[in-house]
C-alpha cells in the first residue's frame, strides 16, 4: 500500500514537473537584422527588454551583412525556413519578389489590431504596403545630409553655405586650402553615389516629379533627371569629390572624414551611433547641413526614407508573437526612446519622445533641419533601395560611368529608363501602396 | 583442392577486387554525386526555366535563356574579362612560379623562411586578401605611397578606379594569394630532377640559366600541366576577391562571369538566367581545360 502511495506521489510529482516544464517552454523567435554595427546593436537591447516582459519568449537576434541578405535569406525563405522576422528593402521594387512569391506574412490584421495606423505616416505606409495590404513595418527614418568638420570650417573662416554660389565658393576655398577631396564620396562601393543621385533627382524633379515616375506615367528621361545627372558629372569633373572618387571605398572615406582629412561627406545619421562610440564627445566637432538649392526655382526638399522594413516570414509558426514583437519594438514608447537614444529615428511623431531623449546633438540638429524643410515635401534618400535590383545594377554602373566621364547624362537616364520599363513589363514593380480601409 | 581453386579462380578474384575497390570508392562517389553532380544537373535544369528562385512555379523556356545569353552584351564583356583575367593569372603563376621554385630549390640562406612567406597568402581567406589589396590599391594606399617614397610617384594611379588598371591589378592580387601553391607544386616536381644532371651540365660549362632552360623546364612539364589546370580553374571561378574589392566595377571593368552570374541570379532574383551563365562558365572551363590537356598530351607523345 505504502509502495503504491509512493508510486502515486512520484507519478504526480513527475506530472506536475512536466506541466511546469511545458509552462516554461519557450517560444523561440529568430530575428535577422542588418545595418551598421552601432545601429544594429540596439535590437539586442530591444530583444532583452521584450524577453524581460515576456519570459516565455526567447528572441535570437542575428546580425547579417547586407551583402548576405539576398543570397542567404531568399533561399532559406523559399525553402520554408529562415528567420521569423527579418529586415528587407521596401518600396515598389525591392520586395516585389518575396511578396509576390508569398514568402512574407500579411501584417494588415495586426495593423488594425494594434492600431499601427495611428503612428505610421502615410509616406512610409505607401512604401511598406501594396494591393491594400501592409507587408512590413518601417524600422527607422533615415535622411541624408552633408556632414562637415566644424574645426576645418572654423579654421578657414567658412560658414555653412546657404546658396549654391556659397557652396561652390566653400568647395573652392577648401581646395585652395589643400583639401584635394572637399567632399568625400566612396564611389568604388557604388551605393554612396546613389545618395547623391537620389538627392539631385528629387531636387531637380521635385517630390511630385519623382513620384510620377515611380507610380505614374513619368519617365526617368525627363529633362529634370538629365540636368541632375549633368550636375553630378560636372561636380566630379570640377574635383568636388577629389581626384579619384571611383577608386575610393566608403569605409576609407569615412575613416578620412573622421580623421579630419576630408572636410565634408554626404551621408546619413546611421554613422552617428558608431561615431559616438568611437569619438565620444568628439562628435560635437561635426555638424550637418542641407545642400543648398542648385537653381533659383528649387527648394530644399529633405531626403527621407525608411532604412528598411521588418517583415514576418509567412511560414513562421509564431506569427502572432512575431507581430507582437514588432509592436513592442516600434510602437511602444519605451522602445522608441531606446531607438532614439541610440541615434535611430523611429517612424512616427517624436513629439512625446524628444524631451526625454538623449539623442546625439548632431542627429537632433539634423532632425530639426528636416522638420523645418519638410513643408517643401520630402524626396527619396535611397532610390537604389526602392527600385528593382536589376535597375539598381544598371544605375550603379551608369553612375560610375557618369563620374568617369564615359557616359553622357542622356545615355545614363536612357539606360535606367530602359531597365525600368523592362522591370515594369516583367511585373517586378508593385502597385502603389496604402492599406485598404477594410 | 577443387573447392580451393574454385574459390580463387581468376574471375572470382577480379570480382573481389572490383567489390573491394567499389567499397572504398563508394563514399567518395556518393558524396560527389550528392554535393557536386546532382546540384550541377539541377543548375542545368534551372537554366532551362524562367524562375525567380522564390515562387514554386517555374516557367519552362527551353534554351531561351541561352539564346538571350548569346545576345547579352554584358555577358560577352564578362566573358572577355574572364579570359584576360585568367590569362594574366596563369602567366604569373606558371611563369613566376617556376622561376621562384627553381630559386627556392637551391640551398639558399633563409629558404624555409621565404617558402613560408610565399605560402602564407594561400591559407588566407579570399575576403581577407580582398581587404588587404583594397587598402593597398587605394589612391593613398601602400602601393602609391611606396611608389612616391622611391621617386616613382609618376607611376601612382587610382589602381581600382581606372578602367584600364583595375582588372590587371586584381589579377595580380589573385596571383599573390595563389602563387604559393604553384611554387609548392613546382618544388615537389623539382625533387624528382636528378641532381647529377645539373652536375653534368656544370661540368659541360652550362650557365645556371642554361641549366634552368634545358634541364629544369623540360623536367617540370608534367607538373606545369597540373599547375596550369589548377591555376586556370581557380581563376575562372574566382569571385570573393573581386566582390570584396570592386564588385565588378568600375562600371564593368572587373566584371567576370562569376560576378555576373551572382548579380543576375542572386541579387536580381533571376535564377534561371543566372544558372545559364553558370552552365556557360562550366562549359567554357571544361572546354579550355580539355583543349589544353589534349595539346599537352600530344606534345608529350
Amino acid at each position: 500500500m505504502i509502495k503504491r502511495h509512493i508510486s502515486l506521489v512520484v507519478a504526480a510529482t513527475a506530472l506536475s514537473g512536466t506541466m511546469a516544464i511545458s509552462a516554461l517552454a519557450q517560444t523561440e523567435i529568430e530575428i535577422w537584422v542588418g545595418g551598421e554595427p552601432g545601429t544594429a546593436n540596439v535590437y539586442d537591447d530591444l530583444a532583452a527588454a521584450y524577453m524581460a516582459a515576456n519570459p516565455d519568449v526567447q528572441i535570437n537576434v542575428t546580425k547579417v551583412g547586407s551583402d548576405l541578405f539576398n543570397p542567404v535569406l531568399v533561399p532559406s525563405l523559399s525553402g520554408g525556413e529562415g528567420p521569423d522576422v527579418f529586415m528587407y528593402g521596401t518600396g515598389p521594387g525591392q520586395p516585389a519578389a518575396i511578396i509576390n512569391g508569398g514568402l512574407v506574412a500579411d501584417l494588415t490584421p495586426y495593423y488594425r489590431q494594434y492600431g499601427w495606423d495611428a503612428m505610421i505616416p502615410e509616406s512610409i505606409e505607401n512604401t511598406t504596403s501594396s494591393d491594400g495590404r501592409l507587408w512590413a513595418v518601417g524600422n527607422e527614418v533615415e535622411n541624408t545630409a552633408m556632414f562637415y568638420n566644424r574645426a576645418i570650417f572654423d579654421e578657414l573662416g567658412l560658414d555653412v553655405p546657404e546658396t549654391w554660389a556659397d557652396f561652390e565658393a566653400t568647395v573652392e576655398a577648401l581646395i585652395e586650402a589643400g583639401y584635394d577631396t572637399p567632399i568625400g564620396l566612396g564611389a568604388a562601393d557604388r551605393w554612396p553615389i546613389s545618395h547623391w543621385q537620389s538627392m539631385l533627382f528629387g531636387r531637380f524633379a521635385s517630390p511630385a516629379g519623382v513620384e510620377d515616375v515611380m507610380f505614374g506615367d513619368g519617365a526617368w528621361t525627363e529633362a529634370a533627371f538629365v540636368d541632375a545627372s549633368a550636375l553630378l558629372q560636372q561636380m566630379t569633373e570640377e574635383g568636388y569629390f577629389g581626384p579619384n572618387p571611383v577608386a575610393n571605398g566608403y569605409a576609407e572615406i569615412m575613416d578620412s572624414f573622421w580623421a579630419g582629412d576630408i572636410p565634408m561627406t554626404f551621408t546619413g545619421p546611421w554613422i552617428v551611433p558608431g561615431a559616438v562610440q568611437s569619438l565620444g564627445d568628439g562628435i560635437a566637432d561635426y555638424g550637418t547641413f542641407q545642400v543648398p538649392p542648385m537653381a533659383d526655382d528649387q527648394a530644399i526638399h529633405p531626403t527621407e526614407d525608411i532604412g528598411s522594413g521588418f517583415y514576418v516570414n509567412a511560414n513562421s509558426e509564431h506569427l502572432d508573437v512575431s507581430a507582437d514583437i514588432l509592436d513592442f519594438f516600434f510602437f511602444n514608447n519605451d522602445s522608441r526612446l531606446m531607438l532614439l537614444n541610440n541615434g535611430t529615428i523611429p517612424i512616427g511623431s517624436l513629439t512625446e519622445l524628444l524631451p526625454d531623449s538623449t539623442l546625439p546633438a548632431i542627429t537632433a540638429d539634423l532632425r530639426a533641419q528636416i522638420d523645418s524643410h519638410r513643408p517643401n515635401g520630402t524626396i527619396h534618400a535611397f532610390l537604389d533601395t526602392v527600385t528593382p535590383a536589376s535597375m539598381t545594377n544598371v544605375t550603379y554602373d551608369g553612375l560610375q560611368a557618369l563620374m568617369l566621364g564615359v557616359m553622357t547624362p542622356e545615355q545614363f537616364v536612357e539606360a535606367i529608363q530602359a531597365e525600368w520599363e523592362a522591370a515594369k513589363a516583367d511585373g517586378a514593380i508593385l502597385m502603389p501602396g496604402g492599406v485598404a480601409d477594410n | 583442392m577443387a573447392a580451393s581453386s574454385r574459390r580463387w579462380s581468376p574471375g572470382r578474384r577480379k570480382r573481389q577486387a572490383w567489390l573491394t575497390a567499389g567499397l572504398f570508392l563508394f563514399p567518395a562517389i556518393a558524396l560527389y554525386l550528392v554535393f557536386a553532380f546532382i546540384p550541377t544537373l539541377e543548375v542545368f535544369e534551372y537554366s532551362l526555366n524562367r524562375w525567380d528562385g522564390i515562387s514554386p512555379d517555374r516557367e519552362w523556356v527551353g534554351l531561351g535563356n541561352y539564346d538571350r545569353l548569346f545576345g547579352d552584351r554584358i555577358f560577352w564583356e564578362a566573358f572577355f574579362n574572364t579570359v584576360e583575367w585568367t590569362a594574366i593569372i596563369v602567366v604569373i603563376n606558371v611563369g613566376l612560379g617556376v622561376v621562384l621554385a627553381a630559386i627556392l630549390a637551391r640551398k639558399i640562406k633563409g629558404r624555409i623562411f621565404f617558402q613560408t612567406c610565399m605560402f602564407i597568402p594561400v591559407i588566407q581567406a579570399p575576403i581577407t586578401t580582398a581587404i588587404i589589396w583594397r587598402w593597398m590599391y587605394q589612391p593613398n594606399g601602400a602601393i602609391n605611397e611606396g611608389l612616391n617614397a622611391i621617386g616613382l610617384g609618376f607611376l601612382a594611379t587610382p589602381w581600382l578606379g581606372d578602367l584600364t588598371t583595375a582588372l590587371p591589378a586584381l589579377a595580380i592580387a589573385h596571383s599573390w594569394s595563389t602563387l604559393g601553391l604553384s611554387i609548392v607544386i613546382f618544388l615537389a616536381g623539382l625533387q624528382a630532377v636528378d641532381d647529377e644532371l645539373y652536375d653534368a651540365a656544370k661540368i659541360d660549362g652550362a650557365t645556371p640559366v642554361q641549366a634552368f632552360w634545358y634541364i629544369t623546364l623540360p623536367a617540370l612539364r608534367p607538373v606545369t600541366a597540373v599547375v596550369f589546370v589548377l591555376t586556370a580553374t581557380a581563376a575562372f571561378k574566382a569571385f570573393d576577391l573581386i566582390w570584396g574589392t570592386t564588385q565588378g566595377g568600375p562600371i564593368r571593368a572587373t566584371e567576370i562571369l562569376a560576378t555576373y552570374m551572382y548579380k543576375r541570379g542572386v541579387l536580381e532574383n533571376n535564377y534561371g538566367y543566372g544558372s545559364a551563365v553558370a552552365v556557360a562558365l562550366l562549359v567554357i572551363v571544361t572546354l579550355a581545360m580539355a583543349v589544353y590537356l589534349y595539346m599537352q598530351a600530344r606534345r608529350d607523345d
